[in-house]
């Protein structure tokens, strides 16, 4: 139907100009009142009527005709033969808005329904209606006292037939109100998808472009004569600084042409602001400042929506009612300032307002309810740590969800989006006095810093915000600081375990990788200083391995073909001063590439199992081998520390052996000496020995080979294989690893350190009451309390516990208790116990598998004494001893 | 480097080619979708790509794919000699480099291509547009998106 798409085009891109300020006149107009200024007036009305002409003369009837009418209201406005109220400029907006959707729709814009905004300026036209327009100003007017008037005489219910009428004619004029606002944001939204392709340069960066070009003719002619006419390095070097400098101004020049105003997006917050206060029945005003600051226009584009959203939360929770500002001694409107400005190098933009402010209380409390915080984490918070929960995802504050904030869009969005273009987002906030919230942006998406780094052949580029720090192993630490943990290479890096991805192995450029497999028997990798890149990257921190460290330099990404898109540990490529090409890596790529879990991952497995099976009890567990595929497993909580030796430092003194260590001796255990196991391989050069205590003694186990720690849910089988040191087997990883009982182990061994323990004679006298619903720890515990002397009674769970507690006369000395159990939880049971007249005094020790700071203050909370995990037997032990004695 | 014009000035119903050898082979793609002949490039490796892949360029500031004919096509490979060019063809908006061993020639044929014959040994029929007879050579015209489209084909012996 159009013959011509050149014209179209150009129809489209010359009325969206035109439409563009035309939102932005007429809320100038409106503000005007009935001191109509002309000029402005006559810009709108020029602006429609070129709209206009074009579209008749294409054929594009219906936006023709809702131009037409548009031209002949704002004519009456020139002629000050109309007042352009609120209700008069909404319509004119609504019609407007309609108006840039066909042109930004051109080829369906015949297709669309004018009827209704035609209908609207029509009535206004013929002048009958200005009335009831004027009548619809003072309901809305009214509305706002019956606003008033309510909130004020809320308390004495009298006279309430006069406000339930007002209240009447109130609510429904909002309602209509409320739905040409709601049809508005539907429309501008299907409008929001113009593609804007096309950058409008100012002529000066282009003046400056071409003379940067003809600079660098110049500086190739020059270069070129200076190579014919073999003349000397000094004249050589001065072409190349010109040329260095001629291309770095060239390139800022060309970075300029991307620059944008950021007022491009802010110049639509006027409109939002208004509708949204208009709609809320708010009063609202809305500062901009800095409009002409620049940013990238990939970062103008994705900011749009995160800054839309901040500002409607900012009208929606921020700012109160006009009554309650007025209550709180406040003027009635509120006042939202959004500003744009340079700092160090970033854009920062702030949005301020001076509303209610944000109650860490109720964060607090909203954060409590949706299980994103404990209470212990809750009262530890600060301030400021309170108000960034806003941020985490799952969290809304307004109370119920409106249509205006909660669309299913939450903070977490708009943090996520902002971090995902380079930028950050905090919130400052003070009770009562108003909110900000504080983005910075990087200028440029289109050029990062990055370090440079060797592998094989090629070099590769890292973004330095990944990088947290760059860690040289020297080639003789090697050995100490590098470790296998289930096959997997980890990095000691200031006492914690680091995973090791090396680059070579990753990508097969390393020739040498064969013989690194076979280090435990002595060959040794090439003696090479090691250069590791910690990174870090959203739920990964790993280190990368790489053959060399170049510069840092700032690269210019470049995106890879079809084929090198599912490569997803590649963020691109970018081209290096020599002319090749560097492949950019992608840090979380590369961890799902080496296979590396995430501590989110880790996480998610230590809080999902607990559910599975509440009363199954999660253990951090080390696992070894002693000889291959013989598994064994201790828990975490009992081991002190674990030192790599070498063989030849093991001494045997007596039929037993020793360590030499830091000046004095390690008693060491050997678990083929003591339990039925296949001896350890006698080859091996270097060996793990767990360091652990018993009865304030330090012992240490040999470990040929450390395998992993992992968070077990201990289903242990405690019928098979059952032998003194050895506490029950369970299943790991399809591996029967038989969970060894250090206290029976060195008891065992070291006979002699039993008879020196002090609190046995006393114990005989003394009761215990254990309520513990997992058969095998309450046996465990059973067999090791009735070991040492004590006399115990067991129960199945709390509740059982608490009903035998109740008959048993006297009563028991302590009471050791889970803390998961049905029923009744050890919590509950310590909260009975605590609030009975007769048990009130009992010493109560609380059993768990992984407690967190959090649960222990909980416990406490409620009364329990102490904290003990669960295959510790030493300390629980310990502390028993420590609670009779402080009875006695 | 040479540039090639893609403004085909052949008359209608005829094409423009531009032949070249792989292997043993006589090939041709249609010239307009060649936008220039590269001598040697400096190709930067890309780890566990698809086999096809012989790495990434610069070419002028942009960076792209070079993809071995050889695999792509199934014929066994040849090292490299002074001969070897890489075509840099442009299809939907994305330029590819192809290595091949040798260019030969740019014909103008008749734009009805005979179908590939069906006993066509070593490379797979879907990756042509048909072949042409020309001095008692069989000349096989590549169908590009096809061969941009292709996964790795096992190496004909």
């Amino acid at each position: 139907m159009f013959q011509d798409d050149e014209i179209l085009r150009e129809f489209v891109v010359e009325s969206a100009e035109h439409l563009a300020d035309v939102e932005s006149q007429l809320l100038e107009i409106e503000d005007g009142g009935a001191n109509i200024n002309h000029d402005l007036v006559n810009t709108v009305f020029r602006a429609v009527h070129s709209v206009k002409g074009a579209a008749g003369f294409l054929g594009l009837v219906k936006i023709n005709e809702l131009a037409h009418n548009l031209e002949n209201v704002l004519n009456l406005i020139r002629n000050q033969e109309l007042v352009p109220s609120h209700a008069v400029i909404d319509r004119l907006l609504r019609s407007a808005d309609l108006l840039r959707n066909m042109v930004n729709d051109v080829e369906a814009s015949n297709g669309f329904n004018v009827s209704p905004q035609v209908e609207e300026l029509k009535q206004i036209l013929s002048g009958d209606f200005t009335n009831d327009l004027e009548a619809q100003d003072v309901a809305h007017s009214l509305v706002e006292v019956a606003q008033t008037v309510t909130t004020a005489v809320a308390g004495p219910r009298s006279g309430s037939s006069h406000e339930q009428s007002l209240e009447h004619i109130a609510s429904k004029q909002t309602q209509s109100v409320a739905a040409g606002v709601n049809s508005r944001v539907a429309e501008s939204k299907s409008g929001q998808r113009v593609p804007e392709s096309n950058v409008r340069v100012n002529v000066a960066i282009l003046d400056r472009l071409m003379n940067l070009a003809g600079e660098l003719v110049l500086g190739r002619n020059q270069l070129l004569q200076s190579i014919n006419s073999h003349c000397d390095h000094d004249h050589l070097s001065a072409v190349a600084a010109r040329l260095d400098q001629v291309t770095s101004e060239l390139q800022e020049a060309i970075m300029q042409t991307r620059m944008q105003p950021v007022g491009a997006v802010f110049n639509r917050f006027p409109r939002v602001v208004r509708d949204l206060s208009a709609k809320l029945r708010k009063n609202c005003d809305l500062e901009i400042e800095g409009s002409d600051v620049e940013i990238d226009k990939t970062i103008i584009e994705a900011i749009g929506d995160p800054l839309t959203h901040l500002i409607r939360n900012s009208v929606d929770h921020g700012i109160e009612l006009p009554a309650l500002r007025t209550a709180a001694g406040k003027k009635p409107e509120g006042l939202i300032r959004l500003r744009a400005f340079h700092q160090a190098g970033k854009v920062c933009i702030r949005i301020e307002d001076n509303g209610a402010g944000i109650d860490p209380a109720r964060i607090k409390a909203k954060a409590l309810s949706n299980g994103l915080i404990s209470e212990a984490e809750a009262a530890a918070m600060s301030l400021n740590d309170t108000l960034r929960l806003i941020f985490a995802p799952g969290f809304s504050t307004a109370a119920e969800v409106t249509d205006v904030s909660g669309r299913g869009v939450g903070m977490d969005v708009v943090k996520t989006n902002i971090e995902q273009i380079g930028g950050t987002v905090d919130i400052e906030s003070e009770l009562g006095v108003g909110s900000a919230i504080h983005i910075t942006l990087p200028l440029t998406l289109a050029i990062i810093p990055s370090m440079i780094i060797g592998c094989g052949e090629e070099k590769f580029a890292i973004p330095q915000t990944n990088i947290s720090e760059l860690v040289r192993v020297p080639a003789a630490e090697c050995h100490e600081r590098i470790g296998h943990v289930q096959g997997a290479e980890v990095l000691r890096l200031r006492g914690a375990l680091l995973p090791l991805v090396r680059l070579s192995k990753l990508f097969n450029t390393d020739t040498l990788s064969a013989s690194d497999e076979s280090n435990d028997n002595g060959v040794m990798e090439a003696p090479r200083n090691l250069n590791v890149i910690v990174v870090e990257s959203g739920q990964y921190r790993y280190g990368v391995a790489v053959d060399a460290l170049y510069d840092s330099e700032e690269i210019v990404v470049k995106p890879l073909g079809r084929q090198l898109k599912e490569l997803n540990y590649l963020a691109g490529a970018t081209i290096l001063g020599d002319g090749r090409v560097a492949l950019i890596l992608d840090i979380t790529g590369i961890a799902l590439h080496a296979n590396l879990r995430s501590c989110e991952e880790l996480n998610e497995t230590e809080s999902d199992l607990p559910n599975g099976a509440l009363s199954a009890d999660i253990h951090r567990l080390l696992l070894f081998a002693n000889a291959p595929r013989e598994h064994f497993a201790i828990p975490m909580a009992c081991v002190s520390r674990i030192e790599r030796t070498a063989t030849k430092d093991i001494i045997e003194v007596g039929g037993r052996l020793l360590l030499s260590y830091r000046g004095s001796t390690l008693p060491l255990l050997a678990l083929e000496e003591y339990i039925t196991a296949r001896p350890r391989e006698a080859e091996l050069e270097h060996l793990f020995v767990i360091v652990f205590e018993v009865s304030n003694r330090e012992v240490g186990l040999i470990a040929p080979s450390l395998n992993d720690i992992c968070n077990v849910a201990l289903q242990v089988d405690d019928s098979a294989l059952r032998e003194p040191g050895v506490a029950g087997v369970l299943v790991i990883d399809e591996c029967p690893t038989r969970l060894l009982d250090l206290m029976a182990l060195s008891r065992t061994a070291y006979p002699e350190w039993a008879e020196q323990t002090p609190q046995l004679a006393a114990a005989a006298s003394k009761h215990i009451l254990i309520a513990e619903d997992s058969a095998f720890f309450r046996r465990h515990v059973q067999q090791t309390l009735t070991d040492e002397g004590y006399t115990v009674t067991a129960a199945e769970d709390g509740q059982e516990g608490w009903e035998t507690l109740k008959e048993m006369n006297p009563l028991p000395d302590l009471v050791v208790t889970d803390v998961e159990m049905p029923r009744m939880s050890g919590l509950d049971l310590c909260k009975a116990i605590r609030g009975d007249q007769r048990t009130r005094g009992l010493p109560v020790i609380a059993l768990t598998s992984l407690a967190s700071d959090a649960d222990i203050a909980r416990g406490k909370a409620v009364g329990i004494d102490d904290y003990q995990v669960k295959l510790d037997k030493a300390n629980l032990l310990t502390s028993i001893a420590h609670y009779l004695k402080v009875k006695r | 480097m040479q540039s090639v014009s893609s403004h085909s000035t052949a008359r209608e119903n005829t094409l423009q080619i531009v032949t070249f050898e792989v292997g043993k082979a006589t090939l041709a793609l249609d010239i307009a979708t060649v936008q220039e002949i590269n001598r040697s490039l400096k190709v930067t490796k890309v780890p566990h790509a698809p086999r096809q892949v012989l790495g990434v360029t610069n070419l002028r500031g942009e960076v792209i794919t070079i993809l071995d004919l050889h695999i792509v096509l199934g014929i066994k490979a040849t090292a490299k000699t002074s001969a070897s060019r890489n075509l840099i063809v442009n299809h939907d908006h994305e330029l590819f480099g192809l290595g091949v061993d040798r260019v030969s020639d740019i014909m103008t044929i008749s734009s009805e291509l005979s179908p590939p014959p069906s006993n066509l040994q070593g490379l797979s029929r879907k990756l042509l547009r048909g072949v042409h007879q020309a001095d008692g050579r069989l000349v096989l015209i590549l169908d590009l998106s096809e061969v941009l489209k292709t996964r790795a084909v096992s190496e004909a012996a």
